[in-house]
């Protein structure tokens, strides 16, 4: 019996061409960037107004006294205030270069300790479970053992913000190294590499999808521990951060001061996952086709 | 390929009594017992056998993957190269870049895995989809690149590969017919064009018969050499493959409970 291949080649070749052609699949084409405004910005936009509009009914409806609910309006002078005399960029740096700075040291720490925990079996066992346990620990409770141990100071921050970050960096790292499927290693063995090898050409880029879900975790953790501690920790040494500012409305009774702080820190929150987080966690997830609706 | 004549011509992967048992104790299964099997160089082999017969766990003893409970492996080549039923190609790697990264691991520098990488997708005729990544391909396209990559895993730095041995793992048992068809004749083109030494595992007699040279059949627990065809391509096709079908049911039927 002639074989298929020696008898017609140019067919062959012609049949294996065609089933690329309808086999590739095909992608939809991304959405102009007008939709995409229109299905990503106008949504929560909209939710905002319709918050705005409740509160002011709300006010005007004068349920309860000026001091525990103010006018919308009042708020927005508070905020433009800061604006004009300028101490609202003060108070955003201060924080957010603060927390950027914990953060990157949880990260230089949390990284590591992920690789150990995800691949050293001793390791796992003995704080695996301890790390899942420090991530539902409010870091705020660190607050007041970290004052007696360092004082009021910067060191004592940076400290509530490791403990409230390294758990979800390292975290993040170990579940992303156990959804590896187990082949790529396997792969990689064959294909005769060593162990940092390949960690560095396998490990590693394979379980960072799972990583940068535990990095934004980790941000919005030290976020949070350093609004705690800047809260509780207060000394003219230290500067006014947003949790500060935050503070010194809740001393003078101002509402309308507590209400802008805790929009701000809200906004800071969001605007460092919209403009950092979520483009990086796009390009890693579209790369490897893992989505088709961000 | 001028340094294989300058070395005396043993066999790519020789294996002399072969056995491997997993577990120990009354639980202990013996998967693989007392083996002999040996491919030239350049030669295609096929393994046949049902399930349970050992064929992926040999291919893990000669892939260095796993150890033998008994005799000896002796292979011609450093590290031969594997190919799975999946393709296993890394996702946030092109094309291109999957085919060059045994070469990298082997210590290749960038412009020369860049030529070889370009080569081999050449030669897999995918030199178009050198830019996509494996989710924009078909499953045919990324079991030609896998193979693409393992061929370059064949490469080493100093240009010796003429040695090379290519053990293959069902690689297209979840493909579809045509690809399926399309993709065989792909791998004996590479194969005659390359002169790389081939051990293919299959569960499919007309597979074995349509690619191998010679064939070998493995019984089920444990796993031992049944018979062997030689000559494969000069028999004729059907009737071969009739008579191994025969020999392969009726190995399958002693394992009737009786």
């Amino acid at each position: 019996m002639p074989r298929p291949d020696q008898a017609a080649p140019d067919l062959d070749e012609a049949v294996g061409a065609g089933l690329d052609r309808l086999d590739t699949p095909t992608g939809a084409r991304p959405a102009s960037l007008r939709r995409r405004f229109v299905r990503g910005f106008l949504p929560p936009l909209g939710a905002l107004v319709l918050l705005v509009v409740i509160w002011q009914i709300l006010w005007a409806a004068a349920f309860w006294p000026e001091t525990t609910l103010p006018a919308p309006l009042d708020v927005w002078a508070e905020f433009v205030s800061t604006i004009n005399d300028g101490s609202v960029f003060g108070f955003i740096w201060t924080s957010v270069h603060r927390a950027a700075l914990g953060f990157a040291a949880g990260v230089v720490i949390g990284t590591p300790l992920g690789i150990l925990v995800a691949k050293v079996r001793v390791v796992r066992a003995a704080i695996g479970p301890l790390l899942s346990g420090l991530q539902s620990l409010p870091s705020v409770a660190w607050v007041p053992a970290a004052v007696i141990w360092f004082g009021i100071n910067d060191a004592a921050i940076y400290f509530v913000v490791l403990l409230g970050s390294v758990p979800s960096i390292a975290n993040g790292l170990v579940s992303g190294i156990d959804q590896i499927p187990p082949i790529l290693p396997r792969v990689g063995k064959v294909m005769g590499a060593g162990r940092f090898a390949a960690a560095r050409h396998i490990l590693l880029p394979a379980a960072l999808p799972g990583f940068l879900a535990g990095l934004k975790q980790g941000w919005a953790f030290s976020w949070r521990s350093l609004m705690a501690a800047e809260l509780i920790a207060r000394s003219p040494s230290l500067g006014v951060g947003l949790g500060t500012y935050l503070n010194d409305g809740s001393s003078y009774n101002s509402m309308p001061k507590v209400i802008a702080a805790i929009f701000l820190i809200l906004f800071v929150g969001v605007a460092i996952e919209l403009i950092v987080f979520r483009p990086l966690e796009r390009s890693v997830l579209r790369a490897r086709g893992l989505t088709t609706s961000l | 390929m001028t340094s294989t004549l300058a070395r005396p011509v043993t066999a790519a992967v020789h294996l002399d009594r072969v056995g491997k048992v997993f577990g120990s104790g009354g639980g202990a299964v013996t998967a693989l017992d007392g083996v002999d099997l040996t491919v030239e160089p350049g030669e295609f082999v096929c393994l046949l056998g049902a399930s349970g017969c050992g064929k992926s766990t040999l291919l893990n003893l000669v892939a260095g993957l796993d150890q033998p409970s008994a005799g000896e492996i002796t292979l011609t080549t450093s590290r031969p190269a594997v190919m799975f039923q999946e393709a296993a190609l890394m996702p946030w790697l092109t094309a291109s870049r999957n085919v060059e990264l045994p070469l990298r691991l082997a210590g290749f520098g960038r412009s020369e895995r860049r030529e070889k990488a370009a080569e081999l997708l050449d030669l897999v005729r995918l030199s178009d989809a050198a830019r996509k990544r494996p989710h924009e391909l078909s499953g045919g396209m990324r079991q030609r690149v896998a193979l693409a990559r393992a061929l370059a895993a064949t490469h080493r730095v100093g240009g010796d590969d003429g040695n090379a041995l290519l053990l293959m793992d069902e690689p297209f048992a979840a493909l579809d017919a045509i690809t399926r068809d399309v993709l065989q004749s792909e791998l004996l083109r590479v194969w005659r064009s390359t002169g790389t030494s081939v051990l293919f595992v299959t569960h499919d007699v007309r597979e074995a018969v349509r690619l191998g040279q010679r064939v070998v059949l493995l019984s089920s627990r444990p796993g031992r050499v049944v018979r062997e065809w030689h000559d494969v391509p000069s028999a004729d096709a059907e009737l071969l493959a009739d008579e191994i079908t025969a020999d392969l049911r009726k190995v399958i039927s002693t394992h009737a409970p009786s």
